[in-house]
């Protein structure tokens, strides 16, 4: 254990812990738009700096181990002076756009620029002029809004390991981009949208073609009805109506999420879906009740197992059902039909 | 009483006479946006925003404040209005500052929310652009004359209280501003701090002093109260943060005489665990105050 002071208060922490963690176990809340828990520590965005006694120069709390006899100051005036010049620097190569911007109100730029109240750059320097990429069918990269944080880099290759984006170019003209600087549609990125989540601010944003503000929804905790993980997820509700879709950083998926997941929510409110079974009469298929549909399905299956046998019957299940399920079905056709043609759709 | 028959975006709909086109769309559930207006108190028409297309009218009108009449025709989306309302907000936009990013009034500001729903974005131009300095000389009021559009809501709100009328249009054509009592500040003017302009501000022109810089619109839960200081019990808001009060704001004024500075602070006494310290005018300055000075308890208390 390692005994160090935090704007004056004693706090005993385990060994290798970083001042970021330190501060929050005494609910001191420190800036930071490169930090993830999950990933590995990377310093980038320098928001993060405290002030450590006897250091040479501010140190960034996320990945600065706490040592013995440390004394911090994590919003000192020099801290806070610092904050504001990178607040400075990151938002005078930053369009003014929050006025219509979809990110406005969940932006970890802007909160940081509310709370330490600046307003702009004031440099007058060189501005980023990239096109917006939106070949991805399901979100857009401006790469005019990056910070360069590097969390959907680091997403993409330390926890979805898809290694389809990374660091392009180097100095100003650096930028999120996959190699050669083709489009989205023409890397190895298979759509998970784990960059989409993580972005602090609005270069990556999703595609929605509802228009909706950042404080109009309402969030929704659920669990994601695709396959039997069970990852857990926030629909973005406006009004009565599923807008988005956001992992929640808990067990099974830690904040992750696949492109199903993440995107596949418009079924939903799609026209096309179906909302009662069908059942065929004289050619054509007309509506029924559940209570009809399942008769049928029970009189077909005894029908056929009495005039062909149990083995001319097979089940093939479905990966969008719990292992649970699964277990039942698979005793459904093993005990009760009595065969073992059994199958699942995840062994394709 | 006589009903009309009127056309609204292709549906239907009989309204008594003397209904505006704004009322009978609301009556539908179509929203029209509003800058200026505000019943009974702003009938002016002036901010265009509402502008609809009525069939056989030689322009569009402004629904606010245009009746409807017998057998009208009425589009409130269609393309030659979407164009005029994107060019109503292009030139407010022209000369407002580009201060979404930390306006305390964003998230709940009309002109950002029509920005929004028109898709209409700040502008580079080259031409002039209002300079005002930003008024605090009053502890309960901001006034930055940059962010006022002139929709002339708080000057006619202001005009109802009797012998005020603090607020009010000076200068003409690009120099026009509201200026409190001949081009004063609002610290040196006679305004009582009564709030009710910043109640009906649609942008960040006019806002709580108090109120600010303390967390943004979406991160405040807002609960509604009355106040309990006279029998007229005008709407206050308490603005949370995870589930704390962090500060009140007045809301809406109710019948009579309505809100006041004492309304105000007694609802941010009440609520408010971390208050700040009153001020009250003395000769013409702002100064600290004891909270049983600004709310009249001295003799009570002194008799208790």
């Amino acid at each position: 254990m390692v005994n160090l002071t935090i704007n004056g208060k004693p706090v005993q922490v385990e060994d290798n812990t970083t001042i970021l963690q330190a501060a929050e176990s005494l609910g001191i809340e420190i800036p930071t738009f490169c930090y993830d828990k999950r990933l590995i520590g990377h310093g980038a965005c320098r928001i993060c700096v405290v002030e450590v006694k006897g250091a040479r120069a501010l140190q960034t709390a996320c990945t600065v181990p706490v040592a013995e006899g440390m004394v911090v100051e994590t919003h000192s005036p020099s801290v806070i002076e610092a904050r504001k010049e990178t607040l400075k620097l990151m938002i005078e190569n930053h369009p003014l756009d929050c006025l219509t911007c979809e990110k406005s109100g969940n932006c970890k730029l802007q909160d940081y620029c509310y709370e330490y109240d600046v307003k702009e750059g004031g440099y007058n320097g060189e501005k980023k002029n990239y096109p917006i990429d939106d070949s991805n069918p399901f979100f857009t990269l401006d790469r005019n809004k990056c910070i360069m944080c590097g969390k959907c880099i680091r997403v993409d290759n330390e926890l979805q390991c898809t290694g389809a984006i990374n660091y392009n170019e180097r100095g100003f003209d650096t930028h999120v981009g996959i190699p050669y600087d083709r489009d989205f549609e023409q890397s190895t990125c298979v759509s998970c949208g784990n960059c989409v989540s993580v972005c602090p601010v609005g270069a990556l944003m999703p595609k929605h073609p509802e228009k909706f503000r950042a404080w109009e929804i309402k969030r929704v905790k659920t669990t994601c009805p695709y396959c039997g993980v069970g990852c857990q997820m926030e629909l973005l509700v406006k009004g009565n109506k599923v807008v988005g879709v956001e992992p929640v950083n808990v067990d099974p998926n830690n904040g992750l999420l696949c492109v199903k997941g993440k995107f596949g929510y418009r079924f939903i409110d799609h026209p096309d879906r179906l909302k009662t079974p069908y059942i065929r009469k004289n050619g054509e298929l007309v509506e029924a009740t559940w209570d009809e549909a399942y008769q049928l399905i029970a009189d077909k299956i005894l029908e056929t197992k009495e005039k062909y046998g149990p083995n001319s019957l097979g089940g093939f299940s479905s990966a969008r059902c719990t292992n649970e399920e699964n277990y039942l079905f698979q005793k459904l056709f093993r005990a009760v039909i009595g065969t073992n043609n059994i199958d699942h759709c995840a062994r394709l | 009483m006589k009903m009309l028959n009127v056309t609204i975006n292709g549906t239907v709909t009989q309204v008594p006479e003397g209904t505006t086109i704004m009322e009978a769309a609301a009556q539908l559930g179509i929203d029209i946006p509003a800058l200026c207006y505000l019943k009974d108190v702003n009938e002016v028409g002036a901010c265009r925003i509402c502008v609809v297309e009525v069939k056989g009218a030689r322009t569009l009108q402004a629904s606010c404040v245009l009746p409807v009449s017998e057998g009208m025709e009425i589009q409130t989306e269609s393309p030659s209005v979407v164009t005029a309302r994107k060019e109503i907000l292009k030139l407010i936009l022209a000369n407002h500052p580009n201060d979404c990013l930390t306006c305390n009034k964003a998230g709940e500001c009309k002109l950002q929310e029509y920005a929004y729903r028109y898709d209409v974005k700040f502008e580079e131009h080259q031409g002039a652009r209002k300079n005002l300095g930003i008024d605090t000389s009053n502890p309960y009021i901001y006034r930055d004359n940059n962010k006022c559009i002139l929709c002339g809501r708080c000057v006619n709100m202001c005009a109802k209280v009797p012998e005020r009328a603090v607020l009010a249009f000076g200068n003409r054509g690009f120099e026009t501003t509201v200026v409190a009592d001949n081009n004063k500040t609002m610290g040196e003017s006679n305004c009582v701090s009564c709030a009710r302009c910043i109640s009906v501000c649609p942008v960040g022109a006019l806002m709580d002093s108090r109120a600010m810089n303390i967390a943004r619109s979406w991160e405040l839960q807002k609960e509604d109260v009355k106040c309990a200081v006279c029998e007229h019990g005008c709407d206050f808001q308490l603005l949370k943060r995870n589930g704390k009060v962090v500060a009140v704001r007045a809301l809406a004024a109710g019948e009579g005489r309505p809100l006041c500075l004492k309304g105000r602070l007694t609802v941010d006494l009440t609520y408010n665990d971390n208050p700040k310290t009153p001020l009250v005018k003395k000769d013409g300055e702002f100064v600290e105050a004891t909270w049983a000075e600004v709310l009249g308890l001295d003799k009570i208390l002194g008799k208790i």
